[in-house]
């Protein structure tokens, strides 16, 4: 078996204990909480008996003991059935199916942009060490990283919405094709324009981080002999830049990246409240208020999956990017 | 705007029919046809059927689909003729006859007949429904001699009848459909489609598109009863769940308006310096939210009275309202609101005294300690939002002041309910709770020996028990002469404020801003609930 086989063979079956253990961590430390859904669904009956409480709690299956809930939840699991949420009166994936093309728009439109540009100003702050752009640089991208990105969020609502009146305040289309939207792409240019403030103030946080990563990375390589070694050769600081130390110093910007994606491919809980969008981070929240553990349990399990998938995918990319990683 | 207009204004007698008809024609209601109104709420409402929970987000979309018999006027929700064009009481208040419109459709082409009373409050509203048992559990039977007549035989007089027939108590369900459910299933009938993804009622509105996390589209309905009506095309629901993020959309015109509290008070108070902005506490008159401290009695230091009462003497409910509700809200006497028709106006005001506080908790034994600290309280604040959070912080840090510890502890939603009505495990929260215009539909469960059920939410929690309070609202169930039925909670009213099982603090606020090229939003004491159909725009 070629060696690249064998190993990706061998982390996928390590994937498999991870997702069940996170799976079981997950369903226990929800159901430490105290009360459960059938409280809350009978309290929006406003004053229901006794027997009624029961009777919702014996058809959730909640009056059972907890490790016959483990598992059947474990069991359903495993055929993907990630159950049926009563407050929403849907099943869990059709829940999670719903929301995932709106998170995967904006986040990776997010990432895209905060890669891309994080990855070019990193370099550029790099080659330009100590300069005036390195310090611009290096401070505006700490004044954005420590800035909370729901205030971000809505100083650029309050900017573009309310005092130039440019771009939707929030949701993700505009509603009844008002503001004269017709067609497949008059459709995209709507939600490209309800995209460009979400997405501008994901990115704008991830742009920082990828920025000082990719400085100090570069700043790290810059350093080393075969760079010097470039230089004697008479290589261009252009092309020491991009051809000689950039390809190395993204190694951490991929691992970074990885982990990113994974975590974003949850939603963002914050963004997607201030901005009304209609993802996943979004049925996070409204799941835990109101106790709708079923959803809340899928979307971390979707969540959690989509990180150890993309852990793997770092992984062979870091090989791709590395010629000295040898997978055994 | 802010005028009580609706159509079909009615004076009306309890006894011999009442006359039927529309005074206006739809050009005067609507000045302005066409457009659509969007409004702006959150959380999103699980449901478009009060059947499943009658909570705000869901009243607010299924009032515009679903209908009740009446129509309701005014503040005081005053019965009028709606899909019932009239109605007759029998002289010994047990009968009661409604006259159906002939020309009311479903809003897919079946026509609407008796047999659809008949069988939604049968199998759907008098089982399912919140309400379904305090107004319909003591009727003998529901007779249909023809299509256009229903009548209802009670088996004991039921003075509050005539105010079980709004949209958000007893909202007509189609027979044809419910009959395709198994209705002696709650589950089966509240999660059906039709109160989801398939509403099929008699109102203004019909669902056109639920896009889950964004927004709701209603479109009118074109063969609407009411000819000519509704004004507008169509309501949006739109579902932002940041406050902030609401009240931008409202001031930059996105939004027409943000109903019962949408916005935080902050924001509000920003708005209320723009000019086209309308800002009204009104048209909620029928809920009429009181909050109060809810007090575990089962256990001492309140189990006595005289430590109650120094609690209610600490705490200065005009600062409450100023600080924490934005001056908006009243100051509560008692647990029925004074906009309620049943209040007693002899109340006093709840007296504001720290040194008479001090000297009641001296009396009931309770001496400070060297640290000045007489025992330690347990409270809850309601999980409801960053309001109860500060409340719990100010009655912390007055309670202090007359010897009081006060530990504050959070729970969420969940375990809040568990906490407060499953376990008892509680000693003092806030809460709040609707009159709904009348005790014995709004109060009633909160303060009888019988309703001290364990694991009931929103019950007797406290645990009291008087055999007083009992007999009153026994009495006042049945009670028929007007009069008398008030004086009967009047004395109910004295009873509660002096013994003090919940300490009333703030009459709440509704608050709804809109933008003024809205028109015609208040129609009634639940004016969000009702159908807009004469709601129009510039």
């Amino acid at each position: 078996m070629p060696p690249f086989l064998a190993f990706l063979i061998r982390r996928v079956l390590q994937i498999v204990p991870v997702v069940i253990a996170i799976a079981a961590l997950n369903f226990l430390l929800l159901s430490l909480a105290p009360g459960d859904a059938a409280d809350i669904i009978t309290a929006g009956y406003g004053g229901a008996s006794v027997e009624e409480v029961n009777a919702v709690r014996h058809a959730l299956g909640l009056d059972q003991p907890l490790y016959i809930r483990f598992l059947a939840y474990m069991s359903h699991l495993l055929t993907f059935d990630l159950g049926y949420s009563h407050v929403q009166g849907a099943t869990v994936l059709s829940l999670v199916a719903a929301r995932i093309p709106a998170t995967l728009l904006l986040m990776m439109s997010a990432l895209g942009i905060a890669i891309v540009l994080g990855i070019a100003l990193g370099i550029v702050a790099a080659m330009r060490h100590r300069s005036w752009i390195d310090h611009t640089l290096t401070v505006v991208s700490l004044l954005i990283y420590a800035t909370p990105q729901f205030w971000l969020g809505l100083m650029l609502i309050v900017l573009f919405s309310v005092q130039f009146g440019l771009l939707p305040s929030g949701g993700m289309t505009t509603i009844g094709g008002a503001g004269g939207v017709h067609g497949w792409f008059g459709g995209t240019v709507d939600v490209l324009r309800h995209l460009i403030l979400p997405a501008t103030t994901l990115a704008l946080f991830y742009v920082a981080t990828y920025t000082r990563l990719m400085r100090s990375s570069m700043l790290e390589i810059l350093d080393l002999d075969y760079i010097t070694a470039a230089r004697a050769r008479g290589a261009s600081e252009r092309q020491i830049g991009s051809r000689h130390a950039a390809r190395n110093a993204l190694l951490p910007v991929v691992t970074l990246a990885g982990v990113q994606i994974g975590h974003a491919l949850g939603g963002s809980i914050l963004i997607e409240t201030v901005f009304g969008w209609p993802g996943l981070g979004r049925l996070v929240f409204d799941a835990l208020l109101q106790r709708d553990l079923p959803t809340l349990l899928g979307v971390l399990f979707v969540s959690s999956v989509m990180v150890v998938v993309a852990s793997l995918v770092v992984d062979i990319v870091h090989g791709l990017l590395d010629p000295r990683i040898v997978y055994r | 705007m802010t005028r009580f207009a609706r159509p079909a204004v009615l004076a009306l007698s309890a006894l011999g029919w009442a006359a039927a008809g529309l005074p206006a024609t739809a050009a005067d209601l609507c000045p302005k046809r066409g457009g659509t109104l969007t409004y702006v709420y959150a959380p999103e409402p699980v449901a478009i059927s009060t059947l499943r929970t009658t909570g705000v987000p869901v009243a607010m979309i299924a009032g515009k689909i679903y209908e009740g018999l009446l129509q309701y006027t005014g503040p005081e929700m005053t019965p009028a003729p709606g899909l019932a064009e009239s109605w007759q009481v029998s002289s010994d208040h047990l009968t009661y006859s409604f006259k159906l419109r002939n020309d009311v459709k479903w809003q897919d082409g079946v026509p609407f007949t008796a047999a659809d009373v008949k069988y939604s409050i049968e199998h759907a509203i008098r089982p399912y429904h919140v309400r379904g048992d305090v107004f319909f559990g003591q009727i003998d039977s529901i007779e249909t001699p023809d299509p256009q007549t229903v009548v209802f035989k009670l088996k004991v007089p039921i003075p509050f009848f005539l105010q079980g027939f709004q949209a958000g108590t007893s909202p007509m369900l189609p027979k044809h459909i419910l009959e395709q459910i198994d209705v002696t299933s709650r589950e089966a009938v509240t999660t059906s489609t039709l109160t989801s993804t398939q509403p099929v009622g008699t109102g203004p509105f019909m669902l056109k598109e639920w896009v889950k996390g964004d927004h709701i589209t209603l479109v009118r309905n074109p063969d609407y009863w009411q000819k000519g009506l509704p004004c507008l095309d169509q309501v949006v629901l739109r579902v932002v769940p940041d406050g902030a993020a609401r009240a931008i959309a409202v001031e930059n015109g996105e939004i027409d308006l943000a109903p019962m509290n949408a916005l935080p008070y902050p924001d509000i108070e920003r708005l209320t310096k723009q000019p086209q902005f309308e800002i009204s506490e009104k048209g909620t008159e029928g809920l009429g939210t009181d909050m109060w401290l809810d007090l575990n009695l089962r256990a001492a230091p309140l189990s006595d009275v005289r430590v109650r009462q120094a609690i209610s003497l600490a705490l200065d409910r005009q600062a409450i309202i100023n600080v924490i509700w934005y001056g908006y809200g009243k100051a509560a006497r008692s647990p029925i609101v004074s906009t309620n028709p049943f209040f007693d106006k002899s109340l006093k005001p709840l007296a504001y005294d720290l040194k008479k506080a001090a000297a009641l908790l001296d009396e009931a034994g309770y001496k400070p300690d060297a640290n000045g600290v007489r025992f330690e309280i347990k409270q809850y604040a309601l999980p409801y939002g960053e309001q109860y959070v500060r409340l719990g912080e100010y009655i912390r840090q007055q309670l202090r002041k007359i010897g009081i510890e006060v530990k504050t502890q959070s729970l969420d939603i969940g375990g809040w309910l568990k906490a407060v009505f499953t376990d008892w495990d509680y000693q003092m929260t806030s809460t709040f709770t609707d009159n709904r215009n009348d005790p014995t539909i709004g109060s009633q469960r909160l303060f009888t020996t019988a309703d001290i059920r364990k694991g009931a939410t929103f019950t007797n929690s406290m645990g009291y028990s008087n055999p007083e309070i009992d007999r009153l609202f026994a009495d006042g169930a049945l009670e028929s002469d007007p009069t008398k039925r008030k004086a009967i909670f009047d004395q109910m009213q004295q009873i509660l404020q002096a013994d003090m099982p919940v300490i009333p603090l703030v009459e709440l606020p509704n608050v709804s801003v809109w933008n003024k090229r809205v028109h015609g939003i208040l129609t009634n004491g639940l004016s969000y609930y009702d159908g807009w159909e004469t709601v129009w725009k510039d």
